[in-house]
């Protein structure tokens, strides 16, 4: 039986909150992220291990894009990028696990890490250049681009919903029709197929966040540059 | 399209939490263990910097170390080079001296031996001479060997001292005369008169025989002895030939 994928399935309720599958998937995936990350981050050792390894190349690799992207320190947008990239990129590839649908195939859970990026876009901004000079962001170029950039907000944010809602429901939904009509064995190229779109939207999603969070807090970028010369 | 704001609002909570869990457990960690494997690793790597520079510079004193014990060495070496010639020369001109002192040395001995030899020589040519000599004379005829060799005992007896020739035969002593052959009671009675004659008084003798005389007449007494023999004359030309022979060597 295939579900749509734009539905989502109640499976409990707690008074009036209805939690649905993509909650409890979410909740699955966040334990064993936390419980996996703070076994292996108890004890760090000064040679590392194979899941230490795992561990600091997924850290370097994400302040490596910080750093390339937005031109500026990883540190505080390290946790908030991290997070974003490592949860996606698990959630897509949750779906490898028979019965686990993805949360990200739900649209509920993509607009709820695009509105973290909008919140966060704001907030970074705003501690960057102040709130008059984040409001003033959106005269650049002109003052006549001011309706333009505060629709440009919504529409990008829009932007990243849709993309990964719909690469990742799509991979879902065609993987369940193949599997209803051709059998066992056929859906597994498009798995593989999954696993190279859910790893490349993961990155997308990343690195789009970089971008919009790296343009509200450019004077910081500028900031650090001419430090950085001044060094 | 239904959205479930429900689940929308959950999972927006579940992003915060996650975010903060993870900046919690798995981002700050890592990333305070990694700046502080790079800081370590800087710190290594500026301790090798320095230790680098620490061995450069002992490298250096030691260059210099070595460099100063290389001019030590020649200069000592110079010093036992200069130090070995002057050794060498002195041995060379004491074992010059030595050389020179064994070679006047043996010209010395040399010399010496030469002279012996030659003394021998002359010594053994001087005895043949007068074995010869003897020889011959030992052909004279026995009267020969007496007549004629009394006047040359009173021409000796005339030149002792006056004490001498006044104690000679005194108080009836008869003066001792050795011939070389037998002496005929004539012959014993010139000889006494000669000799009462130069001595000036009456004088005995008492006459022996001594063929070693070969020829001639010899006296002896205690105050004095005058000899007129071959055998004096032999012996005193035998001396007069070495002496002579030697003195001109």
């Amino acid at each position: 039986m295939i579900h749509s994928p734009l539905e989502t399935s109640t499976l409990f309720r707690v008074g009036p909150v209805g939690v649905t599958e993509p909650v409890v998937v979410t909740w699955a995936i966040m334990g064993a992220l936390v419980v996996f990350a703070a076994v292996v981050t108890r004890k760090l050792q000064p040679i590392p291990l194979r899941a230490q390894t795992l561990l600091e190349i997924t850290v370097s690799a994400v302040d490596d894009q910080i750093r390339g992207t937005m031109q500026v320190e990883p540190g505080p947008y390290r946790a908030f990028i991290g997070t974003l990239f490592v949860f996606i990129l698990v959630a897509n590839w949750s779906s490898l696990i028979p019965g686990v649908e993805p949360p990200t195939a739900h649209i509920e859970t993509d607009a709820a890490f695009a509105a973290l990026v909008f919140c966060a876009t704001i907030v970074f901004g705003v501690r960057s250049r102040g709130l008059l000079g984040y409001l003033a962001t959106f005269t650049e170029p002109t003052f006549l681009m001011i309706p333009l950039n505060i629709v440009e907000q919504f529409t990008r944010i829009f932007s990243l919903i849709l993309r990964l809602f719909g690469n990742i429901m799509s991979g879902v939904f065609i993987g369940a029709i193949v599997l209803s009509l051709a059998g066992l064995l056929v859906p597994i190229p498009f798995m593989a197929l999954d696993v190279l779109t859910g790893a490349i939207q993961a990155y997308i999603f990343s690195v789009l966040a970089m971008v919009f969070i790296g343009a509200a807090v450019a004077g910081e970028t500028q900031e650090t540059s001419a430090n950085q010369v001044g060094k | 399209m239904h959205i479930d704001w429900w689940t929308l609002g959950l999972q927006t909570v579940n992003a915060l939490v996650l975010i903060w869990l993870l900046g919690r457990f798995l981002f700050q960690p890592v990333a305070d263990a990694i700046a502080g494997r790079q800081k370590e690793a800087a710190q290594m790597l500026a301790d090798a910097k320095a230790a680098k520079a620490a061995a450069e510079g002992e490298r250096t004193k030691a260059e210099a170390e070595a460099a100063r014990l290389a001019d030590h060495r020649a200069e000592a070496f110079k010093a036992v080079e200069a130090e070995a010639a002057a050794a060498k020369s002195a041995l060379l001109a004491k074992a010059q001296a030595e050389a020179d002192k064994l070679v006047a040395s043996a010209k010395v001995q040399i010399e010496n031996d030469r002279r012996a030899e030659a003394h021998a020589a002359d010594a053994r040519s001087a005895e043949l001479a007068v074995d010869i000599a003897a020889k011959l004379l030992n052909r004279l005829p026995p009267d020969a060997r007496i007549s004629g060799f009394m006047d040359g005992i009173a021409a000796g007896v005339r030149k002792l001292p006056e004490e001498t020739r006044a104690a000679l035969g005194a108080e009836g002593n008869p003066i001792r005369l050795t011939a070389a052959s037998t002496v005929s009671p004539a012959e014993e009675g010139a000889f006494r008169e000669s000799l009462s004659k130069v001595l000036g008084h009456a004088v005995a003798v008492d006459i022996s025989v001594d063929p070693t005389l070969i020829a001639g007449i010899e006296l002896a007494a205690p105050e004095a002895a005058v000899r007129n023999s071959f055998r004096a004359d032999l012996a005193r030309l035998q001396s007069e030939l070495v002496h002579h022979d030697t003195d001109n060597a």
